[in-house]
This record gives C-alpha cells, sequence and structure tokens, in this order.
C-alpha cells in the first residue's frame, strides 16, 4: 500500500513539474510575442524602446495571462466543489457576466480603473448572491439547480448589459464596453494591475488555507454541520473569496469563458483526486490555457482577437462531453 | 448512569408535526433502536436530536444541552451517521475518514501525524486495510457506509447517532455495522441511537428499542428484561398481527425473529 501511495505521489508530482515547466514556457513565448518585436539581446543592451515595451505592456500581460488563468482555474475549483457540481464554474454560474455588467457600469457612470474594479466587483458579488437565492428556493437537494439558477442570473446580467448599453455614448463608452465585454489581454498597463494582482493573490493564498473546509462543504449540509462545519457561515466566506479572485482578473481581462470549467476538470483527470495539489494543478493548467490563448490571439491573425475565441473553441466541446459522461451528477 | 436525556422533543416539517413531547432517556454503554412504520418521525427524531431540524423540547448529553451548541462542539458530542453519504467527489478513504477530526482541528489546521494514524487504525477496524488509498466513489455501497462509520467513530462523539445505516446494505455487511458499533460504546462513555429498517437486526443487537406511532411513543422494549410475549404485544402496536420466535442457529446461537401473522392487504 505504501508503495502506491508513493507511486501516486510521485505520478502527481511529475504532473505538476510538467505543468509548471509549461506554464514558464509560455510565460517566456508570451513576453516576446506581438507586433513589436522584441530581443533579449537588445532589451540587455539597453534598448530603451524595447525595455519600455516589455516593462509595460508585455510584462504585465504575461503576468495578467499567468496569474489570471490560475486564479480563474482555482475558483472553478472551488465553485465546483461547494456547489457540489461539475459544471460550476464562474463563466457558468453568471458570475463573470454579473462581474461584465458590473464593469460596464463602472464604465458608464464612473471614471478610472479602480471604480471599474469596484463595480465589476459588486456585479459578481450581486450574482453570486442572486445563483444562492434562485438556487435556495428549490427545496429539493437537486445539484442542477445551481447551474438553472446561474443561467438566470446570466440572462438577467445580460438584459442589464443591454440597456446599459443603450444609454452608452457610442463614440466612446459602447466602444470600451464591448472591447471589455470581448475579453483581452491586451492594453492591460503595468498601473493598473499591482492592486488587482495583489488582492488576487491574497485571495488565492486565503482559498488554499481554506481547502480543507471546502472539501467539507462538498457533501449533504447535514453531514457538512455534523462535522462541525460552520456551513452557511463558511460557505459564505469561501464564495465571497472566490467571487473576489473571478471579480479582480475579470475587472482586468474581460470576459474569459471556460477556463474555471476546464482547467480543474483537466487536474483532477490527471491525479484522480480533489487534494490540494491538484486544485494547484487546477491553477497551473488554467494558467497554461490562458496564456496559450492569448498567444495565439496575438498571433493567428492581423488584427487581435478576443481570448475568449481560443478558451471556447476548446471549452465548449469539452462541456458537452462533460454532459454526456457525469449525466448522473449533474 | 444516564448519558442522554431526550425531553418533549416536538418536531416536523412545514407546520406540521411529525412527533410530539416524545421524551426518553440513553444510559451509557446502551444502543437503542427506533422503530415504526414508514412515516412514524423515526429519521425526524434522530434528526432533532443531533439538532439538525427545528424544533421544541431539549436533549441533554453529558451535562450540555445541544441546543445551545455551534456546529463544531455538537460534533464533539454527536457522531452523526447519515443513511447515504452525500459526498460525490473523487478523494480518498483516508481522507474521509480524516474529515472526522475537523471538530478537533481550528479552521485553517490540518490533521497531524497522530490524527494520520488513529485514522488508519480505525480503517483497518472496520476492515478496509486495503482501500485507504482507493476512491472512495469507486467503493460498494457497504464499503462507503463502513467508511462513514470509520469517520463518525474517529469523530469521538459520545453519542452515535445512526439514520438507516442498514438500509442499502447486503446482510453481511449489516451484521458487521452492528457489531463494530456495540464494540465502540461498550466499556466507555458512550452510546448509541439508531433508526432501523431491520427488525430482525434491532431485536437481536439492541439493548432496548423505541416504538413510534402516530407522533409519539407507544411503548419501549427493554430487551433484557421484558419478556417475548410482552415485547411481541409492543411491537404489535405499530407492525399489526406479528408473533416473536425465538430460535437458534447451527452454533446455538439465540435469535429473535418476527413474523408477520397478517395476510397483508
Amino acid at each position: 500500500m505504501r508503495n502506491s501511495t508513493n507511486s501516486v505521489t510521485t505520478k502527481n508530482n511529475i504532473y505538476l513539474s510538467i505543468g509548471v515547466i509549461i506554464l514558464i514556457t509560455l510565460f517566456c513565448c508570451s513576453l516576446f510575442v506581438g507586433k513589436y518585436p522584441l530581443s533579449l539581446a537588445k532589451i540587455l543592451q539597453g534598448d530603451e524602446l524595447q525595455i519600455k515595451v516589455f516593462m509595460t505592456l508585455r510584462l504585465s500581460r504575461a503576468v495578467v495571462g499567468l496569474i489570471g488563468g490560475f486564479a480563474l482555474g482555482i475558483s472553478g475549483f472551488i465553485y465546483q466543489t461547494i456547489f457540489r457540481n461539475p459544471l460550476a464554474a464562474p463563466d457558468i454560474i453568471g458570475v463573470s457576466s454579473g462581474a461584465s455588467a458590473g464593469a460596464a457600469f463602472g464604465i458608464l457612470f464612473f471614471s478610472g480603473a479602480l471604480s471599474v474594479t469596484l463595480c465589476s466587483f459588486g456585479g459578481a458579488l450581486v450574482s453570486v448572491g442572486l445563483a444562492i437565492l434562485f438556487s435556495s428556493l428549490d427545496k429539493t437537494d437537486r445539484k442542477s439547480t445551481v447551474i438553472l439558477a446561474g443561467i438566470a442570473v446570466h440572462s438577467l446580467a445580460q438584459t442589464f448589459l443591454m440597456i446599459l448599453k443603450t444609454m452608452a455614448d457610442p463614440e466612446k463608452q459602447l466602444a470600451s464596453i464591448e472591447y471589455w465585454i470581448m475579453g483581452s489581454l491586451n492594453g492591460i498597463n503595468s498601473h493598473i494591475i499591482a492592486g488587482n494582482l495583489i488582492l488576487c493573490a491574497a485571495c488565492l493564498a486565503v482559498l488554499f488555507l481554506l481547502h480543507r473546509q471546502s472539501l467539507l462543504l462538498s457533501q449533504d449540509e447535514a453531514e457538512a454541520r455534523m462535522l462541525g462545519v460552520d456551513v452557511s457561515k463558511m460557505r459564505f466566506i469561501i464564495l465571497i473569496v472566490s467571487t473576489l479572485v473571478v471579480s479582480s482578473v475579470v475587472s482586468l481581462t474581460g470576459l474569459i469563458s471556460f477556463v474555471g470549467l476546464l482547467a480543474p476538470h483537466s487536474a483532477r483527470k490527471l491525479t484522480g483526486n480533489n487534494s490540494a495539489k491538484t486544485m494547484f494543478l487546477g491553477g497551473i493548467v488554467g494558467g497554461i490555457i490562458l496564456l496559450a490563448a492569448d498567444i495565439l490571439a496575438r498571433s493567428v491573425a492581423q488584427t487581435e482577437l478576443p481570448v475568449s475565441i481560443f478558451t471556447s473553441l476548446i471549452g465548449a466541446p469539452f462541456l458537452v462531453l462533460l454532459i454526456f459522461r457525469r449525466r448522473d451528477k449533474i | 448512569m444516564s448519558l442522554a436525556e431526550i425531553r418533549n422533543i416536538t418536531a416536523g416539517y412545514d407546520k406540521e408535526n411529525v412527533l410530539e413531547n416524545v421524551s426518553f432517556d440513553i444510559n451509557c454503554g446502551e444502543l437503542v433502536g427506533v422503530l415504526g412504520a414508514n412515516g412514524s418521525g423515526k429519521s425526524t427524531l434522530v434528526k432533532a436530536v443531533s439538532n439538525l431540524l427545528p424544533h421544541n423540547g431539549n436533549v441533554v448529553v453529558g451535562e450540555k444541552t445541544i441546543e445551545n451548541l455551534k456546529p463544531y462542539e455538537t460534533a464533539g458530542i454527536i457522531s452523526y451517521i447519515p443513511q447515504h453519504s452525500g459526498l460525490n467527489i473523487d478523494i480518498s478513504v483516508l481522507d474521509v475518514v480524516l474529515m472526522g477530526f475537523n471538530s478537533k482541528l481550528k479552521i485553517l489546521e490540518n490533521p497531524g501525524r497522530e490524527m494520520l494514524e488513529r485514522a488508519k487504525a480505525t480503517i483497518e477496524l472496520v476492515g478496509l486495510k486495503d482501500k485507504a488509498e482507493s476512491n472512495y466513489l469507486t467503493l460498494s455501497e457497504g464499503q462507503k457506509q463502513l467508511v462513514i462509520l470509520a469517520r463518525a467513530l474517529v469523530s469521538d462523539g459520545k453519542l452515535l447517532v445512526m439514520d438507516e445505516p442498514e438500509s442499502a446494505l447486503d446482510f453481511n455487511v449489516r451484521y458487521k455495522i452492528m457489531s463494530l458499533v456495540k464494540k465502540q460504546i461498550q466499556g466507555e462513555n458512550r452510546a448509541g441511537l439508531l433508526v432501523l429498517h431491520d427488525t430482525t437486526l434491532a431485536l437481536n443487537n439492541c439493548d432496548r428499542l423505541i416504538l413510534l406511532k402516530d407522533k409519539k411513543i407507544v411503548g419501549i422494549i427493554d430487551l433484557h428484561n421484558d419478556t417475548i410475549e410482552s415485547a411481541e404485544e409492543k411491537l404489535s402496536l405499530i407492525y399489526g398481527e406479528i408473533s416473536l420466535v425465538k430460535t437458534a442457529g447451527k452454533t446455538g446461537r439465540e435469535s429473535l425473529i418476527m413474523i408477520c401473522d397478517s395476510e397483508g392487504v
């Protein structure tokens, strides 16, 4: 038994190491892919323009790709665990569209990156609250309820967004709202990301610390309660923290589909469990997906494409596959 | 010596009472079974005793009133085993059992080496030594229930509460679980309260049986002191025309068996 335990641990460590290597490779590629060609030699020689492009555009973009993907992977893992549904992910239960509607509200009525972030967080929080409220109306313990509630929340957020768009100034605000919704890592500059990334990293650390509690919440409420968990309080704390993670990313990148669904499932498929290591691997896979999608988004066509095109191209068939394979658990 | 006092429990769903003023005691080392027809309030009773359902009346275990406790305090006093666990994530058997230590850990604390060793020993005790690293979801229903029992055992609750733990299990596992539970509560400051579907299992393993009908207790059978006739009379209050027969197996071990005397409907 000890041997089998060790071999499982070794296997999972190998997956983690391979994941980290791919992630670092993609991160480095991300630094040097783009319209303006950068060369390491010139940067090292002290070429001012090269250094400026590297520091203000590329580095921040690659960092957001890495941390954003990681964060979406982790939040997907947490949502799936505490909502007890393999389909739960920030974009599927309506959190991301709530964040989008919030951000559009911020673009329309306030100015500055911070207010957009705050409004986006507010939108995400309202969406989670509504998803929980709608699903609590169904007294049965059906696992599909939260997904159906999420679809309702998503539609509501879209309606709100449409209203905001009709109110927007077509010259300036509408364009920024549309651009924001399409989701892109383009235009992220180093001045605005620090606050979001610090918030995101702090919340991710809390989620890792609360991993054991998340697993306790993955069972029936009565069972968790009889194991000593203050279910409502703990679920509330974990949801707020993971929603904070999602909105700190989405408010920078706009809507990014499917990373939160794909990444944790891929990690679980590899390790076969829900340990903290698997959660971490889910984050790594999330980072890999987002960095790869972003590299493709800026290299396959003349103009830059929205990053969600690529995440959705992999994510949508995966979702269908998941529904067919795990019909009993959804 | 009394371990738990259940006083005037009234509970139900949607303003309709399923139980009214139910009171009884549970003594140290005693296994108390709850019998009754479907809908007689057996599950409601154990849920109210575990404070999982809003109710009137109170439950005192040791010197603590369960209704006044926080969930982590309750978890250190009552170990609860549901009919079916709702766990449906890929998780190792060892990790499921380690969940039982939650009430002894701080929120951010992880189980230490000692807890790990105890969890392994308890997995061995329930006969699943080879499955400690297996995925819980790949186990049979019987094995899953044994894992949940192991988890309840490590949580060290004084009162072990089980809601029809045997309903989905085959013959051998039913007896295995009963024998494990009996061993655990003997000689310690512990007791068990079990809702049972299988009357034969209840008659041959419990110390006392609480009989529920029409929202209240219609009889209590003391299986060590009551005569067969008296037990038969009390059981017929909930099951109708029945007979109790004492019989012995090949090894000479005597068992009580309940036989239905009516044609049924």
